[in-house]
């Protein structure tokens, strides 16, 4: 039980490197395995691509999307460096049920070109995980059903999980328009 | 007194006020409103072991039509403090408010863009509690609170005078 247990994830998570290098060989920017939490930083253009061939290819079989979210890397000036000063990276976790194997992939996104491909396509868990994410952080995500705020009021003004973003905010508290809000 | 002398023994006399009030007071019917960890504490207050029934008010409405006692037990951000006031008005009079916890009573620790810092702002508080989250014994003194609260009015007093005062931004 045990044995079959650590033999999975050794097995499977160079298998799904090994796989995605095969296709997208100079995309991979980076391959990390921090104690068994493998993660790869992948160039944007072949984000969406890559997520199918992961979903589909029947030996990796990523079913399950996790979470998506983004990390506003301005204030980490060591790994804006490394990826071309890339101000946000927007990371997905993906699960495979089958092989019981996870891996996180992350995408630099410039701030001049906020926008990246909808997964809403491939899992629809993705369709409200990606509002979050628009909503928090303001990315705008490509193709996306209906990208529309979730968590904030529909007439908020910002995007609240930026570094840049005041913990108290900007006068929201003060200023929300508690009338017009149709409860 | 000399009325009641004449009346027997089955009749007693009382103030209006007095009969009303003691009726309002150990029926008080809440209108929960939970929106975070302190529910669950107000949840422990209503099960068994804590028993609000003991206090008689154990009858929880999910329809604030129904209800006489707004208990706000967790976080209200921006978004919902709309839906917390709406609920408000919707009760009839008389009612009262319980804010539960130090996140309903002033914004707790949650001091951020999103969180309203005390419903009172909004919508008059008769009985804060603080704590974090707070003891259901700490709800269940809060409700004795406003049975002694609901003991003082008056059935003829306009409630509306407090209101006033306390809602300003609402
Ligand atoms: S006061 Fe404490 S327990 Fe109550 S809602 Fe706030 S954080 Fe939760």
């Amino acid at each position: 039980m045990s044995e079959e247990k650590e033999e999975t994830p050794e097995e499977q998570q160079p298998l799904v490197v090994q796989k995605a290098q095969e296709k997208y060989s100079d995309a991979i920017l980076e391959v990390s395995d921090a104690r068994g939490e493998l993660t790869i930083v992948v160039r944007k253009d072949v984000i969406h691509g890559l997520m199918e061939f992961l979903k589909n290819s029947p030996e990796l079989v990523y079913d399950y999307l996790v979470d998506v979210t983004a990390v506003d890397y301005s204030l980490m000036e060591d790994v804006l460096t490394k990826y071309d000063y890339a101000r946000f990276m927007v990371v997905y976790h993906l699960y495979s049920h089958k092989n019981r194997a996870r891996l996180r992939v992350k995408v630099p996104v410039h701030e001049k070109e906020l926008h990246i491909p909808s997964m809403a396509s491939l899992w629809r868990a993705a369709n409200w995980l990606e509002r979050e994410t628009y909503d928090m952080f303001g990315i705008t995500f490509d193709n996306h059903p209906d990208l529309r705020r979730i968590l904030m009021p529909d007439d908020y003004e910002g995007h609240p999980l930026r570094k840049d973003y005041p913990l108290r905010g900007r006068g929201e508290r003060e200023s929300f328009n508690f009338e017009r809000q149709n409860a | 007194m000399g009325l009641e002398s004449k009346l027997g023994d089955n009749i007693f006399t009382t103030t209006v006020d007095k009969f009303v009030n003691w009726g309002r007071k150990n029926s008080l019917w809440p209108m929960p409103f939970g929106t975070a960890c302190c529910a669950i504490e107000m949840m422990a207050a209503l099960a068994s072991k804590f028993d609000l029934s003991r206090f008689g008010a154990e009858v929880i409405r999910f329809s604030p039509r129904q209800s006489d006692l707004l208990i706000v037990s967790g976080r209200i951000s921006l978004k919902m403090m709309p839906v917390l006031k709406k609920i408000y008005d919707q009760m009839p009079e008389p009612k009262w408010v319980i804010s539960m916890g130090a996140c309903a009573s002033s914004g707790g620790v949650f001091d951020t863009y999103t969180l309203i810092q005390g419903v009172d702002q909004f919508i008059p508080v008769d009985v804060y509690i603080p704590g974090c989250p707070p003891r259901p014994e700490d709800l269940i003194d809060a409700v004795i609170h406003i049975q002694q609260i609901v003991d003082q009015e008056s059935v003829s007093k306009k409630r509306m005078e407090k209101r006033a005062i306390a809602g300003s931004r609402g």
